[in-house]
């Protein structure tokens, strides 16, 4: 045997590139680990971290391990040993990937978006202030107030922001730790149950059946094991582990078993369980290793943290030049230099929505939420929208697009196809159950089956039962179970005699049964498997409950059954009996298995039956739904393009009429090269193909073919599939269970790990998991996010249009010198205040239309906040509402006295602190205090203006498109919740706390409330009248301007 | 990824070029000349419309007030104090006994402010009665005389430089007018001297009197002559020192209804100034 040393480098590069050099041969091998080099490794050399796995544990005979370990294989460890060594190398569990460091995080927040204009605002007051004091020690405290206040929201909504999002990560941390897994060690020479966490490097564990494998272990006595290797390699067929060293490779061989893959099956007692050594633990385990791999993938931003960056961007831009054109303004105007920096510092904080950002973030955990109901749990807030804006779903086969389990799909017997119920719940079984031939088949289902329902499980469905057992047996078991009822009595009543289990040589399981009629003493011979195998044993064939010869016609039969059957991806059985003539084998004859003492030919055949993993129910109509939405789903398995193409078809992914080069090929009898690629509709690629695509030929072969299955690749291979479908500049969501999957999910825009199946490390580097592994349950998940970017975008117009309202008082101080008509506290207050709880209520919006009919918006074309939405929001009702908040200001400032004439230019004479006599309109004249009350009252009556406006551009909001009307006045109860609100605070501001101060709000006469009801009732006539003509002209000129 | 996203600068001002002015579809800015002709046509619509609106509404607004009398008074109840003349800066007058130059300016100030009480201004007003309310019916509302002589040495009859030059200067205290107001009692001026210095107050008319018949006033529009009554208050000083400094405060006594006590209002009903005066 050769000793030479093996080693695995797993070579890591910063970002995207997974490397795996095998030193060995350079012979294709491991699918699973083998990856792509890509031509940008050399630029990421820096960056590399190089990790060297020295592992040839399975290439030591039992007495080097215990020597290498210094462990003992009957007695274990002692916990001495374990302790220490548990304290050497920590506990055995993959360290969670390194998060954000909390502190980032939070000052994330705190500098992030508006926070930074805010903060630079906040700064100037106190240096304005500095400015002053130094000029005269008695200046006022005003500014020093502002700059704390300003301060103080950028810390409350920064504490906020941080606060949801620490909550809805928690909702993740606890979903992990729901299952804490044991392991059964040898310890001081006793059976332990410990936490496998506890685990370390020497301890003899055993696995049974079921269990998942608690660390990577070399096998040390098993048989008949076999594993699900899927997460580490990939392999979906279970791999048999026994205590042979069998390949040169740790991952080939057999007798190592993998932390985190589960044990399938350990043969019956006596043996049971299988016994081995840890090797390795935590994250110097294979999947430790490949989960790290996943780490170094770097997060992308998602789209909708994309489009808030814009919105800010375009919201501060026009607050910074603003603010820098007016304060040019007011310094050529003559005005002082500190008092244009207040001016600067109330255009920022008229134009930047403070609250908005907040109210994204509550906007997302609210749908988040929703989303969890419907079993999509969501990690990272973000990824809520993400999934609207998918274009592209690559999705797994097994356990997503189908149930998971092998069922019973079609039966051939009588010359004749019968198809089987492959719902979840196999309720209704129709097909003819008449015939004698079924009561032989079932019969043989029933018998020849070593699976059995594990015990204490009576009140469980059938289909839900847990089985012992293959995943044949399994569906053959509560297959028969469904249509004959109590199997298990009826082994009971036809009692085994010997049986010879399947196996790879024989291709065939047979058993030998007493008959359950007390007077027939013939033994029964009954036997399943290959159906050519099958056949080659049989010289009759049973038609209608008789025998008759099989001849050449019923052969062809057979056999056209049978590639039918094979052709639709279903794994076909045949099955077959023979009853022992009682002369030759008498009621006390001993059958001997290993001599095979009994007749293995001649038998009758009785039918086929054929077991797929079929679809779940919801698929198809979900991929219909995706389809209708523009989303193309492709399928990624490890399965046999044969059955992926099938289920592919069968879900729809395939359509019906769609074909495939190959089937193109075939229809018209051509070679497939001479078939022009532009006519095929599908495409399925298999792993090997892929290998040898160059990115030029992936990138025609995604832009080409709209339904694509992608067969016999290997989870790494999603990663290229991802990265083609970014370069196609399509938002890609990756579905993914194994830990292989990780760097695919994380490459993705939005990773979707699997709750039930899905290993941690998927579920990790995922941004969502779907709780009942189910696709459908992606498609309700596009539909929220679909509904929270058209919401968004309502929620963002209604709120950027007050800005309008809030600016416009400034620059017309500045020019016209007018008493300032609100003030920077009270703009606070309505985006603060009165704002906040209207702004969320858009979210509880209802879609216009169907959302699921169009197609998902394009990344970088359908933007968040587009040039006719700020447009429209800020000239158009923002200006309107601006002049009706200017109505009431003058009203009240004319009834008081001073007439619009009079404060026209009054400003340096209205402020100056000595002029205590300042006459008004009709000759009054008004001290300092007095005048500065009014303007209070201004403020009040400005701020109210608003509100009562931004109540009827709350109601115009609803819609985007649709009349009012058509959407339902009070659908949507929460935007009543925010109305209500918006009055109540501002019932509270102007009558509860008119008579504080510093608040700069007065007991406003309650006519005044009602001066710009008109303007609100205008706002909405206008809006109505534009949506009319978007509604009566698409695509004109007027859509084209005025559809936000 | 990031050496293919950057755009080279050359590729950028190509963009820009581009978005300005793109030749093949004749976009200027973006959009096609009948596209801005379009948007300008409808902004110009639209804003002419909402300008025409807002000048209806105001213009409607305007049509419900009263010329004469302001629709809501409550916000000034009670009057303000404020002295004449008014210092540059607060309520700080500082001048110099030797240079003339330095009071020169309060000089024409006050002249220019007892113009309308000049005799021959006052010829066509009323000698109304004292201590009585002067109650008019209209339509013709006619004023109250106000004597400058009241003001004694400070009506600039006998001294036009208003003390001045003596070093007894003149500051004149008025009460805010305020349409309809009537004062309850015996309104007067009360001036103290708050800086414990030597300097003496002399008020005029004495004891800062301000007769009821001077209201109510009816406002601007119908009560055109009217004339507000002062009260003038003379300080002397002791004769110690260069600098002589002084703090005088000044409030409304005598009449429950006008208030002298605002914690926010340092104007309401009284006023503090502070007269500094070098040799």
């Amino acid at each position: 045997m050769d000793r030479k040393r093996e080693i695995y480098s797993v070579e890591l590069s910063g970002t995207k590139d997974i490397e795996k050099t095998d030193k060995e041969d350079g012979k294709e091998k491991s699918r699973g680990l083998k990856n792509k080099c890509l031509e940008r490794k050399k630029n990421h050399q820096k960056e590399e971290l190089k990790k060297e796995l020295d592992l040839d544990d399975h290439k030591l005979s039992k007495e080097e391990l215990e020597a290498k370990y210094g462990t003992n294989i009957i007695t274990g460890l002692s916990s001495a040993q374990a302790a220490e060594l548990l304290a050497q190398h920590g506990p055995n569990s993959l360290t969670p990937p390194k998060g954000t460091p909390e502190i980032i995080k939070f000052l994330k927040q705190m500098i992030g978006g508006f926070s930074i204009l805010l903060w630079i605002g906040a700064i100037l007051c106190w240096i304005a202030y500095g400015i002053q004091y130094s000029n005269d020690h008695s200046s006022s405290l005003d500014n020093v107030y502002l700059g704390c206040v300003l301060a103080l929201v950028v810390i409350l909504t920064g504490v906020f922001a941080y606060y949801q999002e620490a909550k809805s990560t928690n909702i993740m941390s606890s979903f992990q730790k729901m299952i804490p897994q044991q392991a059964l060690v040898i310890r001081d020479s006793e059976k332990k149950t410990i936490p496998a966490d506890q685990l370390v490097v020497g301890d003899i564990v055993e696995i049974k059946g079921g269990d998942r494998v608690p660390a990577d272990v070399r096998l040390l006595s098993t048989q008949g094991c076999k594993v699900d290797n899927s997460s580490v390699t990939g392999e979906s067929e279970p791999q048999a582990r026994s205590c042979e060293f069998t390949h040169e490779s740790p991952l080939e061989t057999k007798n190592i078993a993998f932390f985190s893959t589960t044990c399938l099956e350990v043969s019956a007692p006596p043996v049971g369980t299988a016994t081995g050594m840890v090797i390795s633990t935590g994250d110097r385990t294979i999947i430790g290793q490949i989960a790290s791999l996943a780490s170094g993938v770097k997060d992308s931003k998602t789209p909708i943290a994309i489009e808030i960056e814009h919105f800010v961007h375009i919201v501060a831009g026009v607050a910074v030049s603003v603010g820098i054109i007016f304060f040019i303004i007011a310094v050529s105007m003559k005005y002082h230099v500190l008092d244009s920096i207040i001016f600067l510092i109330g255009i920022i904080v008229a134009n930047v929505p403070e609250g908005l950002l907040a109210t994204v973030t509550v906007t997302l955990s609210l749908t988040a939420k929703r989303m969890a109901k419907k079993n999509c749990l969501v990690k990272n807030l973000e990824a809520v929208e993400t999934l609207g804006s998918t274009s592209i779903i690559c999705s797994d086969k097994t356990g997503t697009l189908t149930q998971n389990r092998m069922t019973v799909a079609h039966l051939w017997f009588d010359h004749q196809i019968f198809v089987a119920d492959t719902s979840e719940n196999h309720s209704n079984q129709v097909f003819d159950q008449s015939s004698a031939t079924w009561a032989s088949l079932s019969k043989i289902i029933t018998l020849c089956n070593r699976a059995e329902f594990r015990p204490g499980q009576e009140s469980v469905p059938i289909m839900k039962k847990t089985v012992v057992g293959d995943a044949s047996e399994t569906a053959l078991l509560k297959f028969s179970e469904v249509m004959l009822g109590n199997v298990m009595d009826i082994r009971k009543r036809n009692r085994k005699v010997a049986e010879i289990p399947f196996n790879s040589t024989n291709k065939f399981q047979l058993s030998i049964h007493e008959t359950e009629d007390p007077d027939d003493k013939r033994f029964l011979v009954v036997m399943k498997g290959a159906p050519e195998r099958i056949l080659e044993k049989c010289s009759t064939i049973m038609v209608n409950g008789q025998e008759q010869p099989l001849d050449r016609s019923t052969a062809e039969a057979f056999h056209t059954a049978y590639m039918e059957l094979g052709g639709i991806g279903e794994r076909v059985l045949g099955f077959c009996h023979l009853y022992l003539p009682t002369d030759e084998f008498p009621e006390t004859y001993s059958f001997d298995v290993d001599t095979m003492n009994f007749p293995t030919s001649n038998f009758c055949f009785v039918g086929l039956l054929s077991m797929i993993d079929p679809p779940r129910s919801t698929v198809p109509d979900a991929v219909t739904k995706c389809r209708s939405a523009g989303i193309k789903v492709i399928m990624v398995t490890g399965d046999h393009p044969i059955t992926a193409k099938a289920i592919a078809k069968s879900v729809g992914i395939i359509s019906a009429n769609s074909e495939t080069v190959e089937d193109i090929a075939k229809r018209l009898n051509l070679p497939v090269e001479q078939v022009n690629k532009q006519d095929a509709k599908a495409a399925v690629v298999t792993g090997m193909e892929l290998k040898d695509m160059s990115p030029e030929q992936l990138d025609e072969l995604l832009a080409n073919h709209s339904e694509i299955v992608f067969a016999r690749t290997s989870p790494q291979q999603k990663l290229i599939i991802v990265e083609g479908c970014q370069r196609q500049d399509a938002v890609v969501a990756v579905t993914g269970d194994g830990v292989n999957d990780s760097p695919a999910l994380k490459k993705a825009d939005i990773g979707i790990a699997m709750g039930i199946a899905g290993s941690d490390a998927a579920k990790n580097a995922a941004d969502m998991v779907l709780l009942d592994d189910n696709f459908a349950s992606i498609v309700t998940g596009v539909e929220e996010g679909r509904l929270i970017f058209d919401n968004l975008k309502k929620t963002i117009a209604y709120t950027l249009t007050k800005n309008i309202a809030e600016l416009c008082p400034f620059l017309i101080y500045i020019i016209a010198g007018l008493p300032l008509p609100i003030g920077t506290v009270t703009i606070l207050f309505i985006d603060l205040g009165t704002d906040i709880i209207p702004s969320i209520a858009l979210a509880y919006e209802k879609a216009e239309s169907d959302i699921m009919n169009r197609k998902p918006r394009h990344k970088k074309k359908d933007r968040l906040v587009n040039p006719p939405l700020a447009l429209y929001s800020y000239l158009h009702i923002g200006l309107m509402q601006a002049l009706g908040a200017f109505v009431t200001y003058f009203t009240v400032y004319a009834q008081q006295g001073f007439l619009p004439t009079t404060i026209l230019h009054l400003r340096l004479e209205w402020e100056n602190d000595n002029v205590n006599d300042l006459e008004d309109s009709y000759g009054q004249e008004w001290t300092r205090y007095q005048r500065k009350y009014l303007e209070w009252t201004g403020y009040t009556a400005f701020f109210v203006s608003i509100m009562i406006q931004q109540i009827a551009d709350l109601i115009i909001r609803k819609t985007r498109r649709n009349s009012i009307c058509q959407q339902g006045l009070f659908r949507n109860k929460i935007v009543w919740v925010g109305i209500a609100s918006q009055i109540i605070i501002a019932l509270i501001l102007s009558y509860g706390l008119g008579s504080i101060q510093a608040l700069n709000f007065t007991m406003l006469r309650p006519q005044y409330w009602f001066v710009a009801v008109p303007h609100a009732v205008l706002i909405w006539v206008y809006d109505e009248v534009r949506k009319l003509f978007i509604r009566l002209f698409p695509g004109s000129w007027w859509d084209k301007n005025m559809y936000y | 990824m990031t050496k293919t996203d950057k755009k080279s600068f050359n590729q950028s001002l190509a963009e820009w070029k581009l978005f300005i002015y793109n030749r093949t579809t004749g976009e200027f800015l973006g959009r096609t000349a009948k596209s801005w002709g379009l948007i300008l046509l409808f902004y110009l619509v639209f804003y002419g419309f909402l300008a025409a609106l807002f000048s209806f509404t105001m213009w409607a607004m305007l049509q419900t007030l009263n010329d004469e009398v302001p629709k809501y008074r409550d916000q000034i109840p009670s009057p303000g104090l404020m002295v004449f003349p008014k210092p540059v800066s607060a309520l700080d007058f500082s001048f110099s006994l030797s240079d003339s130059e330095s009071y020169q300016g309060y000089i024409d100030d006050l002249k220019k402010f007892l113009k309308p009480y000049g005799l021959e201004e006052q010829k066509n007003l009323t000698d109304c009665t004292s201590g009585t309310f002067f109650e008019q019916k209209g339509p013709e509302y006619t004023a109250c005389q106000f004597p400058l002589a009241l003001l004694e040495a400070c009506s600039g009859v006998d001294d036009p430089t208003f003390g001045y030059q003596e070093g007894k200067p003149c500051i004149l205290v008025k009460m805010n007018r305020i349409i309809g107001l009537k004062p309850q009692g015996e309104p007067r001026i009360e001036c103290i001297s708050k800086s414990e210095s030597t300097a003496f107050l002399s008020t005029y008319p004495s004891n800062g009197t301000i007769d009821l018949k001077y209201f109510p006033y009816y406002g601007k529009k119908l009560h055109g002559s009217y004339l507000q009554p002062l009260v003038a208050v003379q300080v002397s000083f002791g004769s110690d020192g260069d600098v002589k400094e002084v703090m005088v405060e000044c409030k409304i006594d005598g009449s429950p209804n006008l208030k002298t006590q605002d914690d926010r209002d340092k104007f309401l009903g009284r006023v503090a100034f502070k007269i500094t005066m070098h040799a």
